[in-house]
């Protein structure tokens, strides 16, 4: 998995590689009291513990997200969380006024905030990394505005532009800027996913979404003609809306649902597995990871089927599970110690833009 | 577990300089004086060293490692949870691990998961529609006024065009429409001072690609567009769109249904950190599709209306169904338009439109 021979800054040689496992080990009979009090109290207050909340969830999961013999530690202070949240929540509750009562003015407004967008993701990602330590050494993330610009906003265009042919250019962008600008310490990390192996995560599931859509075009059309007469009597008969095609509707939709979930699924886990095996600690530790994508998009699947079925209540075990199957397939080949690093930040900014990433469900990428 | 013997409580677990890396085996001790030492667990010699009250101890989170940074920014960390908790809890911080001891394995989880649903439903049920009613109570009449002004001007710059109707036919029906609009509890409210707007205004429009359709704005501007005027056989059939529509402005729908889904939305985000996107995702779609069952709702209460308020004038009180029996007919529910999506002519409706008709015009029976 570790292609040390891409490595840009070949280690030297003769040196020992040395496999460590990422290792979970949070379990769910004490994170679901965890959970439940988290909500609990959160609506008991109104949604102001919800920033308490979030504290001690990342804690519980980075505490026992253990490599080399230490663990991850989250040192965001709920103050700091709930001052950016309530920025986030007034801008969001201003930005819906606006477009109720002048929708032409917030059309300008969501034009310009696309170029806030990268400032807000920057800060986000900053704060995130700032928070974040491991052996008592935080990390840093040095990403500026434009390389956000280029992988959120230009990204996403061209992916969508090209109806997903230039998608791995943008995940390429996405993925160096997140992970190639983040700092351990005071120690540079890089990533540089190729191209080439993005495309190589890619085709199938593009595959998968050109053959279904092709498939269910030649159904609906041949479907459509069969049925085209009685289609016409129904309409005028008894003007209800006829259930029947509705259902006919859906069984098309809920499996064309499933199986995009099904690609985007094991494109994310594919391109995971490149950019990290792409990611260079110091010049000299090298990230390695190995999803299985089919097992990733039935972990993923069954997980929300499960929390759905549960009302909620099988969160925890799905959240549990999710991080214990990621820490198994990632790993770290370590030529050296890892205790040898030193810290420099001290101050972490506001948690506006992690907030806003946050509340928008942005996934950001670790 | 080491809270009967007192002198000497300690904790094992490692030590680390500030912001660095590298950890030495260490001790944490705490003395009589309240003063807390980090000691070389070979050698003994003192790592670090300050009173109690000047350290940073953090919160218990499950069994994960607890830190405790002293003032010069080295610090302590070790996984011997309750030795660190006997040694806080009797220096005066009497809440420490309060929510930890909530959090335990414990019979008690069930009551809190019960009363987790318990909360949710109350919220979603009772709470949320009584803020709807007082937040529409406390909204100031400027702000429909703002929410149609700048709704119009929109749809005038990107779907109406100028109206087609002869003069003495807008005239024809501004008339009747006027007539019917005192009746309403907002028109005969209006003060009589000429210069303030009347309370309910028709504006004429071409519909363009909207075709035929009638609508109401918040502030009481109704639009009918040319198409539906032709549409219908005769003028009572578009006086009853019209009365439906101003139903709608009278019981106030669209501004309730927006504090609605804005309620609904706040519900979500508040308990969505919790639940994971892929639910709270779904969860947004299943609360636009309950508000679609909302919006039928005021559908419903907006005929009642139309069919009241016709009676009321002297007009035909089924002119809303003999509406709806035209659609049908001509148009078939296709669902094509905007105008039938949202006011889709079922049988139903018919039926039910009919029948309050009857009973409002014969109450004796």
């Amino acid at each position: 998995m570790a292609d040390t021979e891409t490595a840009p800054a070949a280690a030297p040689r003769a040196i020992h590689m040395q496999r460590e496992n990422f290792s979970f080990t949070g379990t769910v009979r004490e994170y679901f009291g965890i959970w439940i009090v988290n909500v609990l109290l959160t609506i008991v207050t109104l949604g102001i513990y919800s920033a308490w909340a979030k504290v001690r969830r990342q804690r519980y999961f980075y505490g026992n997200t253990h490599l080399a013999g230490a663990t991850f530690d989250y040192h965001a202070r709920p103050k700091q969380i709930l001052i950016g949240r309530i920025l986030v929540v007034v801008l969001l509750v201003a930005y819906n006024l606006l477009a109720t009562f002048a929708p032409l003015a917030s059309l300008l407004f969501a034009v310009a905030f696309l170029f806030v967008l990268p400032w807000l993701v920057m800060r986000g990602m900053r704060f995130s990394a700032r928070v974040t330590s491991y052996r008592n050494v935080r990390f840093d993330f040095t990403g500026g505005y434009w390389g956000a610009f280029r992988a959120y906003i230009l990204g996403t265009a061209l992916a969508y532009g090209t109806l997903g042919i230039l998608l791995p250019l943008a995940s390429r962008w996405m993925w160096t800027y997140t992970l190639g600008n983040l700092r351990y310490g005071d120690r540079p990390i890089t990533s540089d996913p190729r191209l080439g192996k993005l495309y190589g995560q890619w085709w199938l599931p593009a595959f998968m979404i050109v053959g279904t859509l092709l498939a269910i075009f030649v159904w609906l059309t041949v479907v459509g003609y069969a049925m085209n007469d009685q289609l016409n009597q129904i309409d005028l008969q008894n003007a209800a809306p006829p259930l029947h095609l509705i259902f006919l509707l859906y069984i098309v939709l809920i499996p064309l649902g499933i199986l995009f979930a099904v690609a985007s699924l094991f494109y994310q886990a594919g391109t995971r597995n490149v950019a990290l095996n792409a990611t260079i600690i110091d010049g000299r530790h090298v990230m390695a990871s190995s999803i299985g994508r089919r097992r990733y998009a039935w972990i993923s699947i069954t997980n929300l089927i499960a929390t759905l079925a549960t009302l909620g209540f099988a969160r925890p075990w799905a959240a549990i599970r999710m991080a214990s199957y990621l820490a198994t397939v990632t790993a770290l080949d370590t030529t050296g110690s890892l205790d040898e690093y030193v810290g420099t930040v001290r101050d972490e900014g506001g948690a506006f833009g992690s907030e806003y990433m946050d509340l928008e469900g942005f996934d950001l990428g670790f | 577990m080491a809270s009967e013997a007192r002198p000497p409580l300690s904790a094992e677990g490692q030590w680390r300089p500030p912001a660095v890396g590298r950890a030495k085996a260490a001790s944490l001790t705490i003395s009589q004086d309240a003063t807390v030492v980090a000691a070389d667990r070979d050698s003994g010699a003192v790592l670090a060293s300050a009173p109690f009250a000047s350290l940073t101890i953090s919160d218990r989170v499950g069994s994960i490692p607890r830190t405790v940074t002293f003032p010069d920014g080295s610090v302590f960390e070790t996984s011997d949870n309750d030795t660190i908790d006997n040694m806080v809890r009797p220096r005066g911080k009497r809440h420490f691990g309060f929510v930890h001891g909530l959090e335990k394995f414990h019979p008690r989880l069930i009551l809190f998961a019960a009363l987790v649903v318990a909360f949710c439903f109350v919220l979603y049920r009772f709470a949320v529609p009584v803020l709807v009613e007082v937040a529409v109570a406390v909204t100031p009449p400027v702000v429909p006024k703002l929410l149609s002004q700048g709704a119009l001007v929109s749809l005038d710059q990107t779907f109406f065009e100028e109206t087609k109707l002869s003069i003495e036919r807008q005239k024809a029906l501004s008339d009747q429409f006027a007539a019917m609009a005192k009746l309403t509890l907002r028109g005969s409210a209006a003060p009589a001072s000429p210069e303030d707007a009347p309370a309910y205004t028709l504006n004429f429009r071409a519909g363009g690609t909207i075709g035929p359709n009638a609508f109401a704005l918040p502030d009481g501007t109704v639009v009918l567009t040319d198409e539906l005027v032709e549409l219908a056989d005769d003028d009572e059939m578009v006086l009853a769109v019209l009365a439906h529509e101003i139903g709608h402005v009278e019981r106030q729908h669209s501004l309730r249904q927006l504090y609605r889904a804005a309620g609904v939305t706040a519900l979500i985000m508040l308990i969505g950190g919790d639940i994971g996107s892929g639910t709270g995702d779904i969860l947004v779609q299943g609360s636009a599709l309950a508000s679609l069952s909302y919006s039928r709702g005021a559908e419903a209460e907006a005929d009642r209306y139309s069919v009241e308020l016709m009676h009321k004038v002297g007009h035909d009180p089924a002119a809303i169904a003999r509406f709806f029996e035209l659609l049908r007919d001509k148009l078939g529910d296709t669902g094509k338009n905007d105008f039938l999506s949202s006011h889709p002519a079922t049988p139903e409706r018919i039926e039910e439109t009919r029948r309050y008709a009857e009973e409002i015009s014969n109450p004796g029976k």
